[in-house]
């Protein structure tokens, strides 16, 4: 009897272990496909990109605000892969990079939020943020155009708007199918 | 034997020739005075506007580094000051990052609103029954110093950090940062911009 036990105890520990352990390789399997999808894709000729200072045109922000969309979308186009490099406004080296598009970023509408506000209220105090997003080529071609809403309605700082806004663009841009490099680069009137 | 004793004790045992006299007791109340005087004198030289305290220190001050700053993480806290003609940045046990200050294009000056107590206060206030919590957000708030800076990295490209600071710091920096060659920009507007808008927020602005 004590024998029998001993085995249905060591066979329970054994199922519990197979259980707790049985899910991460899955995931890694997961991840194994998804990585070995994203090298495909990657063996394909890609885009640079350079980021220009986000332009606030005919809306009063504060300049904070133009700076932490700026830096957000440096990280977050930098975070999606779609690029084979993300450059700066002013940077010297993008003369060398020859498949380059421009994203120009212009304030369309900003309305300062409170964290008070919010944090009393929960309904009112929200940062709102729209902008219109264009993908240029060096000529000056517009090959993708939206426009991109970033809030914070409940927790967080106002800036936290600015980085849900560059998160947003990201994921459009990275969402949105580009024109091949080679393809459209030379065809001024394409697009 | 009774009589007699009375007799004694009305007699008086120090003759009145011999009280105190009043000269004896005035120079020691002069020299009070004129101690005092002296006192109050000095005193008052030593909190004289007048002559300024020179203070040679370089700026100095705790700061939340809110992002962009190269190689440091966002929302870290440190240590922000100007050591010749760097803007260095040193968070606890780990070494400086610094930017030249000639590099420095542009110094925006703001003023926000922040809520105090990070995630215990924003547990407490969820715990708090009957919708206390927002009663204790009315009041969990502090006004810090936004303090944002342009400049250029070696390639020319631009970059933009962002700083909080104690009320009060941020202009000093941004003095120290003028007397050393950086241009200012629409600071005062931005400030008077923000406090406005947590005041009174505007749609469509």
């Amino acid at each position: 009897m004590k024998t029998g036990k001993r085995v249905s105890w060591i066979l329970l520990a054994m199922a519990i272990v197979t259980i707790i352990f049985s899910p991460p390789r899955l995931s890694a399997q997961t991840a194994t496909v998804k990585s070995s999808s994203g090298n495909s894709a990657s063996g394909a000729v890609q885009w640079s990109v350079q980021v220009d200072k986000v332009n606030p045109g005919d809306v009063d922000i504060e300049p904070a605000f133009l700076v932490a969309i700026y830096e957000n979308l440096v990280d977050e186009l930098g975070k999606t892969k779609r690029f084979q490099q993300v450059f700066r406004d002013s940077d010297r080296t993008t003369g060398a990079v020859s498949n380059l598009l421009i994203l120009k970023t212009t304030v369309q509408k900003y309305t300062a939020g409170s964290e008070t506000r919010r944090e009393v209220t929960t309904v009112s105090g929200a940062t709102k943020l729209s902008v219109r997003s264009q993908l240029c080529t060096r000529g000056g071609q517009v090959i993708l155009e939206r426009t991109v809403d970033g809030n914070v309605r409940f927790l967080g700082s106002n800036l936290r708007a600015t980085h849900n806004l560059a998160r947003n663009v990201a994921k459009t841009i990275k969402q949105s199918a580009l024109p091949e490099p080679s393809l459209s680069v030379p065809a001024h009137g394409a697009l | 034997m009774g009589w007699a004793w009375r007799t004694y004790m009305n007699r008086r045992v120090v003759p009145t020739e011999h009280m105190p006299h009043s000269y004896m007791l005035i120079p020691h109340r002069i020299w009070a005075y004129l101690i005092l005087l002296i006192g109050c004198a000095v005193g008052a030289l030593a909190q004289n506007p007048s002559e300024p305290t020179i203070v040679t220190a370089p700026f100095s001050a705790r700061v939340t580094h809110l992002l962009g700053f190269e190689g440091v993480a966002n929302n870290a806290g440190g240590t922000l000051s100007i050591q010749g003609s760097a803007l260095q940045f040193q968070k606890s046990g780990k070494p400086a990052m610094e930017l030249k200050i000639a590099s420095v294009q542009d110094v925006f000056l703001a003023e926000q609103s922040r809520e105090v107590g990070g995630t215990p206060m924003t547990l407490g206030k969820a715990a708090t029954p009957f919708g206390g919590g927002r009663v204790v957000s009315l009041f969990a708030h502090k006004k810090y110093d936004t303090l944002t800076l342009e400049y250029v990295d070696a390639n020319g490209g631009i970059h933009g950090a962002i700083f909080q600071l104690n009320k009060g710091q941020g202009e000093i920096l941004r003095n120290e940062l003028v007397a050393k060659g950086v241009r200012v920009s629409q600071s005062e507007d931005a400030a008077t911009k923000q406090r406005t808008a947590e005041e009174v927020p505007s749609e469509n602005r």
